[in-house]
């Protein structure tokens, strides 16, 4: 996770909060799918991800949805999202 | 792989297998069969059937084409077989059942739909087979709540070759001296492969993996889960042993207990696993399908107290009808209607908004359904379950068919709720495409889309 999120990371941190998992209700954020946002010098954004559960049909579908709200945020050129299961999400990595 | 495809013939199995549920339950209510005839008679062979085959297998068959490829993270081996198999596997069951209606003696001739009805059952299993297993033998290690579904295969193939076996001997087609030597020993077994190694097998291992997702609880692969597998792939073994020696015309009336003993050791691990899933889970609040889980693996644990009880008292012989009653409508169905429940809200989400997920607001999975309403069928049908097999034990039908037309009832309201969650009729929120909101397709396939 980012120790000093820029600017244009936090406002994408914001714009995902609206992304809700299905199954659970919360946002992608919350929830502590979200490993990793990072935004290059050409505000080119890379995001880094998991799901609870590997291999669940809803999976494709966060993915788009992270990609596309990211994309929405104002100054951003492109985003590329990473899909990982390493490590495996754990429910402690829920925000309280 | 970014997550499993929807199975786009899993909802057209279950609303097959709900109207089976209906079609046996019904017949129940008015005494065609069990418990007013003898358990081997052939009308209760009629609702046995339409139960286990209709109901159980088809609604088994559907969930597991949707939730293997989750189990494994791999894509569905062969889909496009799973409308042959549906429609090989509903004609079947019909043909049996008329084979069996002759049988009884209502209608003359007509045996021979015994064989043909049990051909297109065997095959149209031997197809799930091949797309399940097909799934499983793609991820390597194949994971622990896989192995149980693989288990599960394997009895499955050997319930349907041993009904098309009883099926050949029953209709006078042939006249083999082994086949007849199976048919008073051979029946139990078959029941065993049916009830216990394709279904509770199965339940099994989807239950270790669904359980854990749903209650948030820490996934990891027990001692006391591969114990289980071990204890049922043993009974599993003892059971085809036993059925060799039947065929080999060879006395096995002491060994019988065997593959029960086993599984009755496998369901007690289960328990406690069940148990600790529950206990360390980090979802507080339980829905109402994981109260019904809870509820359906209780049920097994009765199952277990009462197989004991019967055996030390001797009535094993006796009750042994009551014993499959608490394992198919306890167990077996109301984990199946508990799971159906969220499996319909969440696929029905899948479809309609997953697509337009981050694009709009989109409703949660759980404000597809209303539990409030539907918690009362599910407790009316569990009540009426404990009900007829209170009666079943006192050997008392009557108010086994008043409790059997009540669990039809408590089924009919469910799937009216079903229907409703089908309809969106829950949540106000437009789907993806709007064109749903007018004509919802209840269970046919809807292509999904993504924008």
């Amino acid at each position: 996770m980012d120790d000093e999120p820029t600017e244009l990371v936090q406002r994408i941190r914001d714009a995902l909060a609206d992304v809700i998992d299905p199954e659970l209700g919360r946002d992608v954020v919350g929830l502590g799918l979200i490993y990793a946002i990072e935004a290059d010098e050409e505000d080119t954004v890379r995001i880094t991800m998991t799901t609870t559960t590997a291999g669940c049909p809803a999976v494709g579908f966060l993915v788009d949805a992270v990609r596309f709200a990211a994309t929405e945020v104002q100054g951003v050129r492109s985003v590329e999202v990473r899909l990982t299961y390493e490590p495996r999400w754990r429910p402690e990595m829920m925000t309280a | 792989m970014q997550g499993a495809s929807i199975s786009r013939w899993t909802m057209s199995y279950f609303a097959a297998a709900l109207v089976f549920l209906l079609a046996g339950q019904a017949l129940l209510a008015v005494g065609f069969g069990y418990p007013v005839k003898p358990v081997e008679a052939p009308e209760t062979l009629v609702i046995v059937h339409l139960l286990a085959v209709g109901w159980l297998g088809l609604l088994f068959c559907g969930a597991l084409l949707q939730f293997v490829p989750v189990l494994v993270s791999k894509p569905l081996h062969a889909p496009h077989l799973a409308l042959h198999a549906l429609v090989l596997l509903i004609g079947g069951l019909l043909l049996l059942c008329c084979g069996f209606i002759h049988l009884a003696g209502y209608v003359e001739g007509g045996l021979v739909l015994l064989p043909i009805g049990g051909l297109l059952l065997a095959t149209g299993f031997t197809l799930i087979a091949v797309m399940i297993g097909g799934t499983v033998l793609q991820a390597r290690p194949v994971a622990l709540s896989a192995r149980f579904v693989g288990l599960g295969l394997i009895s499955l193939l050997a319930t349907a070759g041993l009904g098309l076996a009883f099926a050949l001997e029953l209709s006078g087609l042939t006249d083999t001296g082994w086949l007849h030597a199976l048919i008073p020993g051979g029946l139990s077994l078959h029941a065993y492969f049916g009830l216990i190694g394709w279904m509770s097998a199965s339940a099994f291992g989807v239950s270790y993996r669904l359980m854990t997702m749903f209650l948030l609880s820490p996934e990891a692969e027990r001692t006391t889960s591969r114990t289980a597998l071990a204890l049922l792939a043993a009974g599993i073994a003892a059971a085809a042993a036993i059925l060799l020696s039947l065929a080999l015309g060879r006395e096995t009336s002491v060994a019988v207990h065997l593959p029960l003993g086993l599984a009755a050791a496998a369901a007690l691990l289960f328990g406690y696993d069940v148990l600790t899933i529950y206990r360390t889970r980090k979802r507080k609040s339980l829905e109402l399908n994981t109260i019904m889980s809870a509820g359906a693996v209780a049920a097994l644990m009765l199952s277990v107290l009462l197989y004991l009880t019967l055996v030390l008292t001797g009535r094993l012989q006796d009750d042994i009808g009551t014993l499959v009653y608490l394992v198919g409508f306890g167990w077996l169905s109301l984990l199946g209607l508990g799971q159906l429940y969220k499996i319909v809200a969440f696929m029905t989400w899948l479809e309609y908004y997953g697509p337009v997920l981050g694009r709009r607001p989109v409703p949660r999975v759980q404000d597809l359904v209303n539990e409030r309403r539907a918690s009362g069928w599910f407790y009316l049908y569990a009540a009426m379950v404990a009900v007829a097999v209170a009666f079943l034990l006192a050997g008392i039908a009557f108010p086994v068919q008043v409790a059997a037309l009540g669990q039809a009832i408590a089924a009919a309201g469910l799937m009216v709720e079903l229907a409703r969650t089908r309809h969106l009729c829950y949540v106000s929120t437009e789907p993806a495409d709007s064109k749903v909101r007018r004509h919802p397709p209840l269970f046919l396939p809807n292509p999904v889309e993504r924008s």
